[in-house]
């Protein structure tokens, strides 16, 4: 059972190689501006049509939805048995049919989101034979079903809202514990929001590799405050401890009060660090489109808030938020444990491609 | 400072169509309120989610009759319990709260700890003149077992803008400092006299 469930976890890594992961992330990002993607969506529509042609007509009808069905809002981060997600689960499906259905997630990913998205799901295979963790994972309770909560590499679902299409809009829908990916692909434009990329444990070893899915957001996140003069500081830590995620899944269209310091407040090489932070999470969709959207967040730079709550020294307990007029991301450690992380990514203005679609 | 006065113009759905949650909490009950503010209203958006440790003593709480289910009234009678510990002021002057809407998640999700309460509620305040104000938010439900979050949101209103908030380390308290433009009062009175002059022209047309 142990040997099956390293075979694919093997398997899935194997898809990607860690390198990608490993080499990306280390420099400054390098917002471009915006770029055709019409390469892109065809490539993606390609994928999603493969993993339709794999599928039998009774799969594709589970797997399919239409583009405006209230599936569209109905993700989560929360395992089976807490929260049912619809669309084809990977433990149902083939070997083939799940190459299939990663080959689609991969192309509307960058590699180095792809990789962050295979971490993340390694991850919860490891909590799953771990028998859970301290925070949320149901120590324990494991992730086969005792006490009918599930997770782990079998209890992740793909779904497709609407027809694949170059033109007309259409969504994929990827998650299960600790991951929700919702790319709407509306002609050559992509949007990744709203998604949340979580992950327990925080760090773990896998092939001799040790793992942290979320590192680089921690790490960069440290970086930025400790490169903020004590007086910057001041302006971007809250006086309050922020213990969850503020705007998580169930928050759709709300819109907070900002708070911290501003972009403009900071000089070329704190917005530069802070640009890095941004694109761990626009990093994960594919290079054209994380271009365009990183562009649109530079040149909104000066009105982007950046706010922190907790420790300053890395390996310390701390929250932080980046809110600009299109961007809201969220870094929340769970309940005082370093080893589980919940994140958000959202665009108050185009969450689910709303600014593309018409109604 | 007087707790509020709290009625119940609507009870709602206490089995509705379920919200996605994204809290699995442990041994924490969170309440996260969410408060919008409007230039004679401030409408409350509060989603309490007991950890799994101690959902049984929170669903103790509810299930006052002891017979495994919570009923419409005993939901009723537990938001009412919740919000008498809400206090919110205008301008130092304490303001009603009335609950809208109230959700309740099923036995099973709230013993998972990850159903989550789900409170609309409303308060009315005395329409806000030109000028900086101050309102104040203070929730101190069962402090000894909860974490909470509270935000404002940005004021949908143009002519209303947030100078300031300040929190107490643990988010039980929330003060805005706000300030209202005089387009925005003017326009409202404007629409106000606009009424009270139609009503007199009507009662003079009346009399003639």
């Amino acid at each position: 059972m142990i040997a099956v469930k390293t075979s694919r976890a093997s398997l899935m890594l194997a898809l990607v190689p860690l390198a990608f992961g490993l080499a990306q992330g280390a420099g400054p990002s390098r917002p471009a501006p915006p770029a055709a993607n019409a390469g892109t969506t065809a490539r993606v529509v390609a994928a999603a049509n493969a993993f339709l042609a794999t599928l039998s007509d009774a799969a594709r009808a589970k797997a399919t939805f239409g583009f405006a069905s209230t599936q569209r809002t109905g993700w989560s981060n929360l395992p089976t048995g807490i929260f049912q997600r619809n669309g084809l689960r990977f433990g149902d499906i083939t070997s083939r049919q799940r190459e299939a259905a990663l080959a689609l997630v991969a192309a509307a990913l960058s590699r180095s989101g792809y990789q962050k998205v295979t971490d993340i799901m390694n991850a919860d295979e490891v909590l799953k034979n771990r028998g859970g963790g301290r925070t949320g994972g149901r120590p324990g309770g494991g992730g086969t079903g005792r006490g009918g909560i599930q997770f782990g590499l079998d209890e992740y679902y793909l779904a497709l809202l609407g027809a694949p299409s170059v033109t007309a809009p259409w969504m994929i829908q990827f998650g299960g514990h600790h991951l929700a990916i919702n790319v709407t692909v509306v002609g050559p434009d992509n949007v990744m929001t709203p998604s949340l990329p979580a992950t327990q444990p925080a760090r773990y070893v896998l092939n001799g590799q040790t793992i942290r899915p979320l590192g680089n957001e921690n790490d960069k996140g440290f970086a930025l405050i400790n490169a903020l003069d004590a007086a910057q500081q001041k302006q971007a830590i809250l006086e309050y401890k922020v213990s969850d995620l503020v705007l998580g899944p169930g928050t759709d269209g709300k819109v907070i009060q900002p708070e911290g310091i501003l972009g403009s407040a900071m000089n070329a090489t704190q917005q530069s660090l802070l640009l890095d932070v941004v694109h761990e999470w626009v990093g994960i969709l594919n290079d054209g489109a994380a271009a365009a959207k990183m562009a649109e967040i530079k040149a909104n730079l000066p009105r982007t808030y950046f706010a922190w709550s907790g420790s300053t020294t890395n390996g310390g307990l701390a929250y932080y938020r980046i809110q600009g007029p299109t961007v809201v991301i969220e870094y929340a450690p769970q309940q005082g444990d370093l080893d589980h992380i919940h994140t958000i990514y959202r665009d108050p203005t185009n969450d689910y491609g709303a600014k593309l679609v018409k109604p | 400072m007087r707790r509020l006065l709290v009625t119940f113009v609507l009870l709602g759905t206490v089995l509705g169509r379920p919200v996605p949650a994204g809290a699995h909490r442990l041994d924490e009950y969170l309440q996260a309120t969410r408060l919008a503010l409007d230039i004679d209203r401030v409408s409350l958006d509060i989603d309490l989610t007991p950890g799994v440790s101690v959902a049984s003593r929170v669903f103790g709480w509810m299930d006052t009759n002891r017979d495994g289910e919570i009923s419409t009234t005993e939901s009723e009678a537990y938001a009412r319990r919740i919000l008498g510990a809400v206090v919110l002021s205008v301008d130092g002057r304490a303001v009603p709260v009335t609950l809208v809407d109230s959700r309740f998640p099923d036995a099973r999700d709230m013993t998972a700890g990850v159903g989550t309460i789900r409170l609309r509620a409303t308060s009315k305040i005395p329409p806000s003149s030109a000028g900086r104000h101050q309102l104040a938010y203070d929730n101190d439900y069962r402090p000894e077992m909860s974490v909470y979050l509270v935000n404002a949101l940005v004021p949908a209103d143009p002519h209303i803008r947030i100078a300031d908030q300040r929190r107490d380390p643990s988010q039980h308290r929330l003060i805005l400092d706000y300030d209202v433009t005089t387009h925005s009062v003017s326009s409202r009175t404007s629409w106000l006299l606009a009424g009270l002059a139609a009503i007199g022209l009507l009662a003079l047309t009346r009399r003639t």
